[in-house]
């Protein structure tokens, strides 16, 4: 259970740190290992399909498009100076969350796991990879190569427009 | 694991050569074209040998897990791919950031293969979401607004498609337990209570129908094909949105008639989609006046004889739908490969521009006319066959109410394509077409290719319909 709960606790970091990080890149990558939490949450409550899926989709697709997107608009995001202060109040907020989730994210993970039979399969995270969605990671690959190469041909456009 | 790996090359050379091309063409730019014209040349002898040869195709089935449909799938898009890198090679000449643009061809050919060799549904969609992400970045290759804009809106309208997706999927798991193909259709012969998997391969179906343009949810079509450079317009009409979609629907509707009565509504709707995007993608493409629109409106509807033709779902309906695609990326090709060349010659695309281009470029009105001959379904073209096989079809599975509409629509199909060319190339020279020369030889290779292509499916169809049948027929419907 307290595995549980510092999985779920470093992937809330994960995501604030996402939110609060001053760079879109970093943000991109904060929420790819957001991500890799989530997959991790999944598959620690015996959903390592769900987990695969988690990582397929969002650490990969989800990850090429922001970092995308981040690259494009990066030269205005430096240009615009905003104010941050809001966002240092952000940990405040979310620590009082997570004392109030103490009493309540508890139970909630505990009638989880009762679930989780569900959605169980036989196997490892790895064995499901390896042996049931080998094809899928391919696609992850392709789903990389493409946003490079997409960042790679927008990059000549953006400095045309420039 | 469910792809057949004997199909695996078609899917990782292209990518291979994907990775290669920056490296290898950085100091001569012109080298990424050669190479992926090439990579691609190759992989069609390797696909065409096995289609054609009847003792290789035999010993190839032994080891597909699938079908000959997607052997077939595979030959169209290194066809299509070959035709645009071939025509870009000259086209694109002294384009900075080629090697990028090549690259991005050859990744997308890798993502529809993995599209087309899969038999699960999550892995379907992931190689399609690759396919967009590529296809987004080509369109933007025109250095334009435009470009930029198609690129935006294909994205952002095919995203709530996506979604639709991925809910089917989970849904799918959820209540079959496998996204697996041939374990679906285990399921459905089990005789289980299937009303929760026909709702969610119906949610999966709803968002291919999204990624394929068919009326309601074409708003992303005509400007994503008119602010793409021509070349990609051509790449993205003819076989990125036959396969992204168009593919998967008719996958869906050979799993959906295997559920007979319980998927009634679900087909029935497939149907009147088709019939709609028929008659509004006809009937819009008379009104329009830019070339490359008009081309995207009239490929709305072609994809609505596919979709008419999967919904209804009987063998001979999924074997006009089949015969259809290919041939609707065929001549869209020639047509869309004809206005990239007529853009080069004349600096426009508006047909209020143009006019008498005829004498200025007889062969690229000429190819113009047989692709557009085939498109409105006129014999002996291979157009006309596949029309032929979908009507009767349509007739012989009672469904005579959208028979002779589809068959009505032909001619709207041959009105609208018959004034763009009297439009473009006769009457009266105009001066931008006065200052017009013929393309280049080079440009012209694979648009001649292919309406040869043309008419030699149309004049040995008893050999294309009897391998059809043997192919894709008797392996998995009947």
């Amino acid at each position: 259970m307290t595995y549980h709960v510092l999985l779920f606790a470093l992937t809330t970091g994960l995501a604030i740190a996402a939110v609060m990080a001053r760079s879109l890149f970093l943000s991109a990558i904060m929420l790819a290992l957001v991500s890799v939490g989530a997959s991790l949450i999944l598959f620690d409550f015996q959903a390592p399909w769900a987990a695969v899926f988690e990582l397929s989709a969002c650490a990969g697709f989800v990850t090429a498009l922001f970092i995308g997107a981040a690259t494009l608009v990066n030269h205005r995001d430096q240009a615009a100076v905003e104010t941050r202060m809001r966002f240092y109040a952000m940990p405040l907020v979310m620590a009082g969350a997570a004392i109030a989730a103490w009493f309540y994210a508890v139970p909630f993970f505990e009638s989880l796991e009762s679930w989780a039979k569900f959605a169980s399969r036989p196997g490892t995270l790895g064995s499901v990879i390896r042996d049931l969605r080998r094809f899928d990671l391919l696609g992850l690959v392709l789903i990389l190569a493409a946003g490079a190469f997409a960042i790679n041909s927008i990059f000549p456009w953006r400095k045309t427009q420039k | 694991m469910t792809s057949d790996t004997g199909l695996l090359a078609y899917l990782l050379i292209p990518l291979f050569t994907a990775v290669l091309l920056p490296f290898v063409a950085r100091r001569r730019p012109g080298f990424s074209a050669s190479l992926a014209n090439v990579t691609l040349l190759a992989g069609l002898l390797n696909i065409g040998y096995a289609l054609l040869n009847p003792a290789s195709l035999a010993a190839s089935f032994a080891d597909i897990k699938e079908d000959g449909f997607s052997l077939l799938m595979i030959f169209l898009i290194y066809l299509v791919a070959l035709a645009v890198t071939f025509f870009s090679a000259w086209y694109l000449e002294g384009r900075p950031n080629r090697a990028a643009y090549y690259s991005l061809i050859l990744t997308s050919v890798s993502a529809m293969c993995g599209a087309v060799t899969t038999g699960d549904f999550f892995t379907l969609y992931i190689f399609v979401e690759a396919l967009a992400l590529t296809c987004a970045a080509l369109i933007t290759a025109d250095d334009s607004a435009a470009g930029l804009e198609g690129a935006l809106k294909y994205f952002l309208l095919t995203w709530p498609a996506s979604l639709l997706i991925l809910f089917g999927i989970a849904f799918l798991l959820l209540t079959a337990g496998t996204l697996s193909f041939e374990n679906l259709k285990a399921i459905i012969a089990s005789g289980r209570p299937a009303g929760a998997v026909v709702f969610a391969v119906s949610l999966i179906l709803l968002g291919f129908l999204v990624k394929s343009g068919v009326v309601p949810f074409h708003a992303w079509l005509p400007d994503a094909y008119q602010g793409a450079c021509a070349p990609v317009s051509a790449y993205l009409a003819a076989v990125v949105t036959n396969i992204s979609g168009v593919y998967a629907v008719i996958r869906i509707a050979m799993l959906l008639r295997l559920f007979e009565i319980k998927s009634y509504h679900t087909s029935g709707l497939l149907m009147f989609a088709g019939m709609l995007s028929i008659m509004v993608g006809a009937l819009a493409a008379l009104r329009q006046k830019e070339f490359k629109r008009m081309l995207a409106f009239s490929s709305i509807s072609q994809t609505g004889y596919i979709a008419l033709a999967a919904g209804l779902g009987t063998p001979l309906a999924i074997l006009g739908a089949v015969f259809h695609l290919v041939n609707h990326a065929v001549f869209n090709t020639v047509l869309f490969l004809n206005s990239a060349g007529l853009e080069k010659a004349a600096g426009a695309g508006d047909m209020r521009r143009l006019g008498g281009m005829e004498h200025a470029m007889p062969w690229t009105s000429w190819t113009s006319i047989i692709a557009l001959m085939s498109a409105a379904g006129i014999p002996p073209l291979a157009g006309f066959w596949s029309k032929l096989i979908i009507i009767l079809a349509l007739w012989d599975g009672g469904a005579k109410v959208y028979a002779v509409p589809a068959l009505l629509f032909s001619l709207v199909t041959l009105a609208y394509l018959l004034a763009m060319q009297k439009k473009i190339f006769f009457g009266k020279a105009t001066e931008a077409s006065a200052a017009s020369r013929e393309a280049r030889p080079a440009l012209l290779v694979p648009v001649a290719a292919l309406s040869v292509l043309i008419i030699a499916l149309g004049a040995f169809f008893p050999y294309v319909f009897s391998y059809l049948l043997e192919t894709i027929a008797a392996r998995i419907l009947l």
